[in-house]
């Protein structure tokens, strides 16, 4: 089946960043013509997070989702901070189709139960940070990966999902940025455990590694951030995608 | 053939912008849109008389042509031993500056890094062009990022002071960060893909210096108000005198020395390298497009095609016949501008009521703003009159 | 004129939008005076079978939709809720459908093989495969594909009716189309360069 491949475009005051294991970030450039430059690549897919508008206690700024959103003719998820249903709603007339919710939900988890019901499953997508603790266990992170919590993320993602959740990123934060491939162990044991479709997020590389957490460990789509805006050892901003081929020919290869 | 330019004898500002009555010159498509341009008495006008003189006193050819890159060569790969690179180069893309990278790796066998400036405003097809270019070529690439909220301002800034060259913010932090990454990494070789077989031609009025520090500032001041504390900027000093005779910073032109045919080079670009062509010069910037094709010619009735294409003539890589049925195609599709002008209003953060009203505003001229000439000029006296004594002691 | 029907369900700006784009200019209403001017319709829709249905009611556009569409033939083309909410049910509600397709829409998870479960909803691009050829189907690509976000699928009782198929677990109708209507059961509107020509297509028929 062919997965999509969705390009994660981090947000901080109105200009676009990627760090590593959520740290060190460096500045990316302008959202508006990246989202142009992806468009015109006819990606799947597109993710923006805002990173610092949970700690900041921000509300989305409108306008600027609207100026995205007007440049994209593929589905857009947005996420930060989204916290209420009121907001939720603003988000998506402004042209977003899906909303991206992850500390909120670990705070006030009916938050996704009513967004559900009110706007559909498919709209309400729910995010999980997810790091291995010093025993090797994983653990849920909220707000940018600054704060623990007791959660483990197999549990935590049956009860999105139950909550009505539509879609599930799972992102490692252990490989964030790193380019060295997914935590494929992580998302097998979360397609195992849900029914909806699992985006896998942190540390993808190329189309090898698309396909392999995809057709070998379920999920429904491979996120990625550093792959597609840095190019080549000295990771110099560049906004690649790989072509139709490159994905159906990653495709060929796993299932030989 | 005769060919007459309606758009600038109907332009409203032609009594003021442009040299009186209209003229075209009889060997290029150059004409009086141009204020400076001066034309003898065979019709012809000076831009041809000044490549002619360069081709037949200082353009370098045949086996001078050959020694002179080995020689160049030899000196890069001696000044880079122990170091990772020979020399540096810009990469946007476009058709020069990607040939430009082939050439220096493949046939010149030098080691370079290669710098793309983001400004912000890449087409999709430049972004591909580099990375296939990168990529095929096994190129080390560093991007440097200039900040979008002063990049911005600046643009803004300048489109506010009705200036005709609305291109200097990305020329001059081009020029800026090439240097500044020169100077980091230990590389005094700067190779630049700028030619006299493609672009001899253009007049000042239609582009004044991007190197200009003083005027990029006074512009800045008068209609900016973003705090310019990131981007790169290149004071006269800095351009003059540190970075060619205390950095010993040298400038190379390598395609000034090869047979640089522009639809050759295109072909074997686009076989060879998977290079896309977007049609016009420097469209790899929606900025640059929008600029050339829309702001020039409406606001000011200035065509830089002419410039482009007569460049071409000059060096007889096109006919005057096929220039005029270039220029006879419309510069913008008219859903495709609109599209573009949604974008660029978009982007610079302004209504396109607010933009119709700046294109009606009245327009100015670089000199109203604090600017080098004066100071270029005697800057010039003096190196002039060193060189004399330098060359007199030895 | 081009009417985006607005019942308060569907991302009407991006339809209004890749409209735009492609220099067509279109009216989003939920008003029955503006819906009896257009010439054409476009009825979108993400969201709930029974939401949708009593939201069209409470607004007052039941008759005057099935008036513009079965009376006049006014062109209409219905995206995902809304091609669904032509058919004459959906296992999603309990209130009946516009029923201009004789069709009805099923839930997906129902009908998988238990032992090969895929996630619902079908959310992802999908390639088509032609039925038979239709009006909206003029300039479509060579292996298209578009993107598709839904748990209930189409299922037609008259195969003429079914233009384009597609496969998820099980075979579903991707798009539907008899006489003046059109449905599909994807979204143009986010199919970046094969949703721009079937919109167009739609746009230009006459």
């Amino acid at each position: 089946m062919r997965f999509r491949v969705i390009p994660v475009l981090l947000l901080k005051n109105a200009g676009l960043y990627k760090g590593v294991k959520f740290k060190d970030h460096k500045y990316v450039g302008d959202p508006i013509n990246a989202v142009k430059i992806f468009n015109e690549k006819e990606v799947d897919e597109l993710v923006f997070l805002d990173i610092n508008a949970t700690h900041e206690k921000r509300k989305p700024d409108l306008d600027f989702l609207r100026s995205i959103a007007s440049e994209c003719f593929m589905p857009l998820a947005y996420g930060g901070g989204i916290n209420s249903v009121d907001m939720i709603r603003e988000v998506l007339n402004a042209g977003i189709e899906k909303v991206i919710i992850n500390s909120a939900a670990v705070h006030d988890p009916d938050l996704i139960r009513e967004a559900s019901k009110y706007f559909g499953t498919s709209t309400i997508v729910a995010s999980v940070d997810v790091k291995k603790n010093l025993f090797g266990k994983y653990v849920v992170y909220i707000n940018s990966g600054k704060e623990k919590t007791t959660l483990n993320p197999v549990n935590w993602a049956r009860t999105l999902a139950n909550l009505g959740a539509g879609e599930l990123i799972i992102n490692s934060i252990d490989q964030d940025g790193t380019l060295m491939g997914y935590d494929f162990d992580l998302i097998k044991q979360i397609t195992a455990a849900v029914s909806v479709p699992v985006v896998a997020a942190g540390g993808g590389r190329g189309v090898q590694d698309f396909a392999r957490v995809c057709l070998e460990s379920g999920a429904s789509a491979a996120a990625a951030g550093a792959s597609f805006v840095f190019q080549g050892k000295h990771r110099a901003v560049l906004i690649t995608y790989p072509t139709e081929l490159d994905i159906l020919m990653a495709i060929k290869e796993i299932n030989l | 053939m005769n060919y007459v330019d309606l758009n600038v004898i109907h332009h409203p500002l032609t009594k003021i912008l442009h040299k009186q009555p209209y003229q075209i010159c009889s060997r290029t498509v150059m004409d009086t849109s141009d204020p400076n341009i001066i034309f003898d008495t065979q019709g012809v006008c000076n831009y041809v008389r000044k490549y002619e003189n360069w081709e037949q006193n200082q353009k370098v050819t045949g086996k001078n042509a050959e020694l002179f890159l080995e020689s160049m060569v030899e000196r890069l790969r001696k000044a880079g031993r122990g170091k990772d690179y020979d020399c540096i180069m810009g990469l946007s893309g476009g058709v020069d500056s990607s040939y430009m990278s082939y050439f220096v790796t493949k046939v010149l066998g030098l080691r370079s890094l290669v710098v793309h400036v983001d400004t912000g405003w890449n087409s999709e097809l430049a972004v591909m062009n580099i990375q296939n270019i990168v990529q095929k070529l096994n190129l080390d690439l560093h991007t440097l990022v200039i900040d979008w909220q002063e990049m911005r301002d600046l643009q803004l800034a300048y489109l506010r002071s009705g200036i005709a060259n609305l291109d200097v913010p990305q020329d001059h932090c081009f020029i800026a960060s090439l240097h500044n990454e020169a100077k980091k990494y230990g590389i005094r070789h700067i190779m630049n893909g700028g030619n006299m077989a493609t672009e001899s031609i253009l007049p000042t009025s239609w582009g004044y210096s991007a190197s200009d520090s003083w005027n990029l500032r006074d512009i800045h001041k008068k209609f900016g108000s973003v705090n310019l504390s990131t981007y790169p900027i290149l004071n006269f000093w800095d351009l003059n005198l540190r970075l060619p005779y205390i950095d010993r910073m040298e400038v190379i032109r390598p395609l000034e020395y090869i047979d640089y045919n522009k639809s050759q080079v295109k072909e074997f670009l686009i076989k060879e390298l998977g290079w896309r062509d977007y049609g016009g010069k420097h469209y790899e910037s929606v900025f640059t497009k929008f600029f050339q094709s829309y702001y020039l010619p409406t606001r000011f009735g200035y065509d830089k095609r002419k410039a482009h294409l007569s460049s071409l003539i000059v060096s007889g890589q096109l006919t005057r016949e096929e220039a005029i049925v270039e220029l006879s195609k419309p510069l913008y599709d008219p859903s495709e501008l609109e599209n573009d002008r949604l974008y660029f209003t978009k982007k610079l953060g302004i209504s396109l009521s607010e933009f119709d009203s700046i294109m009606n505003q009245p327009i100015c001229n670089y000199s109203n703003f604090k600017n080098q000439v004066e100071l270029g000029k005697k800057f010039l006296r003096v190196v002039r009159l060193l060189s004399y004594i330098k060359h007199k002691l030895v | 004129m081009i009417v985006i029907v607005d019942y308060g369900l569907g991302n009407l700006g991006s339809i209004q939008n890749m409209l735009k784009r492609l220099g067509f200019h279109s009216i989003i209403s939920s008003e029955k005076a503006v819906i009896e001017r257009a010439t054409k319709l476009i009825l979108p829709g993400v969201g709930s079978f029974d939401t949708g249905i009593s939201n069209i009611h409470e607004l007052g556009l039941w008759g005057v939709l099935n008036q513009k569409v079965l009376l006049q033939e006014t062109p209409v083309l219905g995206i995902c809720l809304g091609v669904q909410l032509m058919c004459k049910r959906s296992e999603e509600g309990s209130l009946p459908g516009f029923g201009w397709f004789d069709a009805e829409v099923l839930r997906f998870d129902k009908r998988f093989e238990s032992d090969k479960p895929l996630p619902v909803p079908n959310m992802g691009w999908r390639n088509v495969d032609i039925n038979r050829q239709s009006r909206l189907l003029t300039n479509i690509q060579e292996n298209p594909r578009y993107y598709f976000v839904h748990s209930y699928f189409l299922s037609a009782c008259n195969k003429e009716d079914v233009i384009l198929t597609a496969q998820y677990g099980i075979p579903f109708a991707a798009a539907l189309n008899k006489r003046n209507i059109y449905g599909v059961q994807f979204h143009p509107e986010k199919s970046h360069k094969f949703g721009f020509a079937l919109m167009k297509t739609f746009a230009i028929l006459s």
